[in-house]
């Protein structure tokens, strides 16, 4: 039967709450105000809560025949996807349904985070350019927008954007007024509504491709590099200066010029003994990580940070309060015994630590706290604590977290000169310190037993520290990290 | 107050005679209940036929003029006992709920009405949760029809004939005096259409006409009257239901040119069958299909001389049944032998026998199927190998890359969640006390078996975890952890599990979570309802609940037997895990509860965020509450997340050019519950959270107080930079 009519078949992926339901809704009042025949129908239920939602559309111009149309999408026949995020386009890839003969996709490029990507104890999101790439491959004609961005500007939400990218991408033969038209009778939002359609239908409509920027991405760019007048940053290679010029801002900051210079000076006997591979990259790795874990963040560098001068406009512009309007800001702290006698002298903080009456004591003040940073006597309090730093070197957490820096300089120094990779995934291992309390402890533990097993030899090659370090980033009770290091 | 209104659809029950009714399927099977004189439904709530019980809750007024009386009941249990109604009388009732779990509650009730007969129609509107997009194991209602004597249909998924098959529906009930299923299937239940209504029928007998009690002792099930009942299903009811579908065309038929080949498929998958025969070439998107096909409307019983005069000079037939094991398919072939039809019969030989008759599925089946009959004249457009590289054009690789690039998206609790911080605090409690063995229920909670909390082990059924906990508890290290919600504690937990357990001196820990609804169905009310919490930072907790004739957990369980009760907030995380630890370490004996109160937080925003919205455009001062991480101190080991899972604490990109791991950020959608504030108080996490409060409408207090805070924090401010630019 060639040349028969068929329907226009069109899937819809977007996540729970994002208003799929009601997009579906307003193609079909489109659909019914052109004076054809459409079905819908979708999986509800539980997934909805904040999981993948599909929604399937058919429709087909009205005659006196009964169009018997199909309640499943189906691999190979589908002329439309729409995507609310870009994960979800590759979710409609990997289906089958975005085919190069008829598949026209329009997504967004945008990402939600899936509790998979956001659990890792570094970095595990995905890559979506991978998908993007695939994305224009396969599709017939793609048509890719940021969706969310457009849907923030115009004060809006995505459903409406995804009609406006749907109705611009000319895949359905309808007017762009029949779909203005289904907004306004909808009758809730309208005029917000119609402005994210509208810009939507416009970037859509001109062809404009995707407007992910990818070129900002962590890179420590010369353009901004802070002023380290006065500090030798040219006795280090050029490819590593932007960091290291970093490093110097950041120990000067949290300290002052004389820790700037003991950074540089650490640093120097690593970049001395770099062979230049890969653009100094021993250099620059050791570079970044020592300037995080020099400037460790202890009471003072915690309450320090809680007074930038630039944090309450920080606040107010995330929040979307008004310039003249008035905001409280409440911090959550949990200081433990632990990190008080942190700041105390070596030996008072370390008899403390040792004396159960002294810990007792301690622990009439730690424990939750809740504090208004914006309020006089909170913000005094901070200040006084900030002002602790002057006596940082002298202090329990100083002494114990500079050994531990010392150690891992040592074993990178050790390393550099006969297995320069080995020096390099050492250096690496600097990633690992972070976090608080426990975390914190856990971390830099990991990273100190991995030193010891080099430093005895039980672990020699590049591979094996990258192993471990792939280990400890693998669960956060420590499990994986020492069965792998087990010999 | 349930989590959609239908308020607007509802109207649409009032069309008449030849009006247009546009709609859902759910909607149009209520319309079609109204038409066909329906005296009383009910049913019990679940995914696919929720919005059938929220339909019909918003449709009280409407109900109430026609004199029809509704009942959103205890559980599918009391749903079916309901339907006793038309054993005596002639009273059409309809029920529903999700199949096969709900039909598993009711069959006590079932299996004795249809012993017993019916004289009024009596539908069973199942919610088929089979396939993409189920939330319970995989199994058919077909066996539990079959075994009981009950009619199943499966109609064609459209309005139209959903509608149709109501009022007949009925009158197969009443000709053969037998309950019938009627099935949707999930994506049956959400389709929209357009069908022409007719007006509604107000019942016979109701409230505004009573029935005059009458006793019919044969048709109550105690012997000897169960064997005479067994009989008379076999010698009157079943050739009545036969002559009834015959005559009245329930079933349907398609010619087609090709009469040597045919097709028989259920209602339910006619559609996609269609589908697949039009894109091999075979069928016009009308219908029109070159090859015969025999509609099985009525899925039981299979009508033996409809089979044969279909058969009746075919070659080759493929029959298309869904799941496993087959019950159509030696049905046929037992009746196709006994009336020495030669017809080749397939059918679990070409399709799979698990899963769900997708459109691909179904355009492979009958491909291999045209494949097999060999007909000269028959040319596909696709061979079977092409289908089956529509699965997908991507290579290997591309595969690959996608499956490390595409995450898995599992059902989560939503923002705001009171179950959320019951969680955080048994996964804080674990490494002290655990590793746990959980025994999980049905709900929201069930979520908790999944990333990040991975906390439950078993699930066995809505209401059944104190239940299921009853044989491991003896087995177990640690007091046996039972988790229900408070919907499965009515549902049937108060009686199989805590009953029970008081009984037989279990002294495990059962945790209730009572957020006011059953909330994982769409958030319809239940006996129980919570004061709202006053620990969730807005202004607008003061608002009361909207039922004063609330039922108490806590009192339930007093008057079943239990001694050690605590109802504790759930967003009081502190308090929940010392509670824990002293229920799991406590000597005494005897079942411990805890009842963890928070209200559902879709429910609660529904209720409070017009207040709100009011309070702040009246100019009444109202705070407005949410979280926010300082990225300066956070370092991105998202800790806090791996115990909250709270779709609105999520990542961001650091802004750090040192510190290359994504930060924690809250977005917008954050509603000021605390989760992650406390969370970061009792783990021990981070000093990156803070709450900030947005006053609106300000009093002059706050005036006076902000200018006076901010001048002297912008001198202290001043100051400092100052100093901080003449040491530099």
């Amino acid at each position: 039967m060639a040349g028969a009519p068929s329907t226009i078949n069109i899937v819809a992926a977007a996540l729970g709450g994002q208003g799929g339901g009601v997009f579906t809704n307003w193609l079909i009042d489109v659909a019914q105000a052109n004076d054809w025949a459409v079905q819908t129908t979708s999986l509800a239920g539980v997934a909805q809560r904040t999981g993948a939602t599909i929604y399937y559309i058919e429709m087909i111009p009205k005659t006196d025949q009964q169009a018997v149309m199909s309640l499943f999408p189906s691999q190979g026949d589908i002329d439309i996807a729409i995507c609310s995020e870009i994960a979800e386009a590759g979710r409609m890839l990997q289906r089958g349904f975005i085919t190069a003969d008829r598949t026209t996709l329009v997504t967004s490029t945008n990402r939600v985070f899936s509790i998979i990507e956001k659990i890792g104890l570094a970095d595990s999101t995905i890559d979506p350019d991978e998908i993007l790439d695939l994305a224009q491959r396969y599709a017939k004609q793609f048509v890719g927008m940021d969706m969310q961005a457009i849907a923030d500007k115009n004060k809006s939400v995505i459903s409406a954007v995804m009609l406006g990218a749907l109705a611009g991408s000319g895949a359905l033969p309808f007017s762009q007024q029949s779909f203005a038209d289904a907004i306004k009778a909808s009758g809730k939002g309208v005029d917000a509504s119609l402005a994210a359609f509208n810009a939507a239908f416009k970037v859509a409509a001109e062809g404009q491709e995707s407007t992910t920027d990818t070129t900002e991405e962590n890179e420590a760019s010369t353009a901004e590099l802070p002023n380290v007048d006065g500090f030798p940053l040219g006795d280090f290679p050029a490819a590593a200066q932007p960091l290291i010029a970093l490093g110097i801002e950041r120990t000067r900051n949290y300290q002052d010029a004389d820790y700037a210079h003991l950074y540089l000076d650490k640093l120097k006997t690593i970049s001395g003994l770099d062979n230049g591979d890969k653009d100094y990259e021993l250099t620059q790795l050791t570079a970044r990580y020592l300037a995080l874990w020099m400037c460790f963040e202890d009471v003072p560098r915690v309450a320090q940070l809680k007074l930038r001068e630039q944090r309450l406009e920080e606040v107010r512009r995330e929040v979307g309060a008004t310039s003249d309007q008035i905001f409280y800001v409440t911090e959550y702290f949990a200081p433990r015994v632990e990190e008080m006698c942190a700041v105390m002298p070596a030996k008072l903080g370390a008899g403390v630590m040792n004396s159960a009456l002294g810990k007792t004591v301690l622990g009439w003040f730690t424990g939750g706290k809740k504090l208004r940073t914006n309020t006089v006597s909170v913000n005094l309090a901070l200040r006084f604590l900030a002002w602790l730093r002057k006596f940082r070197r002298d202090s329990l957490g100083y002494q114990h977290e500079h050994r531990m820096i010392d150690a891992w300089l040592t074993a990178i120094v050790d390393a550099a000169p006969g297995n320069p990779e080995l020096a390099c995934e050492l250096a690496r291992c600097g990633r690992l310190v972070k976090g608080y309390g426990d975390t914190r402890h856990r971390t830099s533990q990991q990273l100190l037993a991995i030193v010891e097993a080099v430093n005895q030899q039980s672990i020699t090659t590049a591979e094996k520290v990258s192993e471990l370090r792939e280990a400890a980033l693998a669960d956060d009770s420590n499990q994986q990290f020492q069965a792998a290091l087990k010999p | 107050m349930a989590e959609r209104s239908f308020a607007k659809e509802v109207l649409k029950l009032r069309a008449g005679d030849g009006d247009v009714f546009r709609g859902e399927g759910i909607l149009a099977i209520t319309k079609a209940l109204l038409q066909s004189g329906v005296a009383y439904v009910g049913g019990y709530q679940g995914a696919p036929i929720s919005h059938l019980m929220d339909v019909l809750n918003d449709a009280q007024d409407i109900l109430g003029e026609l004199g029809v009386h509704f009942e959103a009941n205890g559980s599918e249990a009391t749903a079916a006992a309901m339907l006793s109604a038309s054993i005596n009388y002639p009273l059409r009732g309809a029920v529903t709920w999700k199949s096969t779990v709900g039909t598993n509650v009711a069959s006590d009730a079932l299996s004795n009405l249809a012993s017993s007969g019916v004289t009024g129609g009596a539908l069973v509107i199942v919610g088929e949760d089979y396939g993409e997009g189920s939330s319970i194991m995989q199994e058919r209602s077909y066996a539990f029809a079959m075994k009981a004597q009950m009619w199943l249909l499966d109609p064609r998924p459209n309005l139209p004939s959903i509608v149709d098959m109501i009022e007949k529906g009925f009158e197969l009930s009443e000709a053969s005096n037998t309950p019938v299923f009627y099935m949707m299937r999930i994506r049956g239940c959400h389709v929209t259409g357009e069908f022409i209504a007719s007006d509604n029928r107000a019942p016979e007998y109701s409230a505004l006409n009573p029935v005059a009690p009458t006793r019919e002792p044969e048709k109550i099930i105690l012997p000897p009257n169960v064997y005479e009942q067994e009989r008379e299903k076999i010698a009157q009811r079943w050739p009545a239901a036969l002559e009834y579908i015959q005559k009245n065309k329930l079933n349907e038929w398609f010619d087609g040119k090709h009469a040597t080949l045919g097709i028989i498929t259920c209602g339910g998958t006619y559609n996609t069958v269609i589908r697949a025969l039009e894109r091999q070439g075979l069928a016009d998107c009308y219908g029109n299909s070159d090859i015969p096909i025999y509609v099985m409307n009525v899925a039981y019983p299979v009508v033996p001389d409809e089979v044969v005069r279909f058969c009746q000079g075919k070659e080759h037939v493929l029959l298309l049944e869904e799941g496993q094991p087959a019950y159509i398919e030696p049905e046929i072939n037992t009746i196709l032998r006994k009336r020495d039809l030669q017809t080749k019969v397939y059918g679990k030989d070409l399709m799979p026998h698990a899963g769900e008759y997708t459109g691909h599925v179904t355009l492979l089946g009958i491909t291999r199927f045209l494949e097999t009959a060999d007909n000269p004249a028959i040319e596909c457009r696709f061979s079977s190998s092409d289908v089956n590289a529509m699965e997908t054009p991507l290579q290997d690789d591309e595969q690959q890359a996608l499956l490390k690039n595409v995450p898995p998206r599992p059902s989560g609790l939503c923002t705001g969640c009171p179950e959320r911080p019951l969680f955080s605090a048994i996964k804080q409690l674990q490494p002290e006390l655990g590793p746990f063995h959980i025994s999980s229920d049905i709900g929201c909670h069930s979520f908790a078996t999944l990333p990040p909390f991975n906390l439950g082990n078993t699930i066995m059924g809505y209401g059944l975890s104190l239940a299921s906990s009853s044989g491991v508890r003896s087995a177990l290290p640690h007091k046996a952890i039972s988790i229900m919600g408070d919907g499965g504690f009515w549902h049937n937990g108060l009686t199989t599990g805590v009953a029970s357990a008081v009984f037989n001196e279990h002294d495990g820990l059962l945790i209730i979570i009572n957020n006011g609804y059953s909330a994982a169905t769409g958030g319809q009310d239940i006996p129980s309802m919570v004061e709202p919490n006053s620990l969730i930072a807005t202004t607008m907790d003061v608002a009361k609940s909207e039922r004063d004739d609330s039922v108490s957990i806590e009192q339930a369980c007093r008057g079943a037997g239990v001694q050690w009760i605590r109802t504790i907030s759930t967003y009081d995380i502190e308090r929940m895990k010392a509670t824990l630890r002293e229920a799991l370490n406590s000597k005494l004996p005897g079942l411990k509860v805890i009842v963890a109160e928070g209200e559902c937080m879709l429910n609660r925003q529904r209720r409070i965020r017009p207040l709100m919205n009011k309070a702040i455009a009246d100019g009444k001062r109202t705070v407005k509450a949410r979280f926010y991480v300082d990225d300066n101190t956070c370092t991105g080991d998202h800790a806090c997340i791996r115990i909250s899972g709270c779709p609105s604490l999520t990542i961001k990109d650091n802004p750090d050019p040192l510190r290359e791991d994504p930060v924690s950020y809250v977005d917008n959608s954050c509603v000021g519950c605390g989760v992650c504030g406390s969370n970061a108080h009792s783990a021990v996490l981070c000093p990156s959270f803070s709450r900030v409060d947005v006053v609106h409408n300000p009093s002059a207090m706050d005036r006076i107080l902000w200018k006076l805070r901010q001048r002297v924090l912008g001198w202290l401010q001043a100051r400092s930079t100052d100093q901080h630019s003449r040491a530099a």
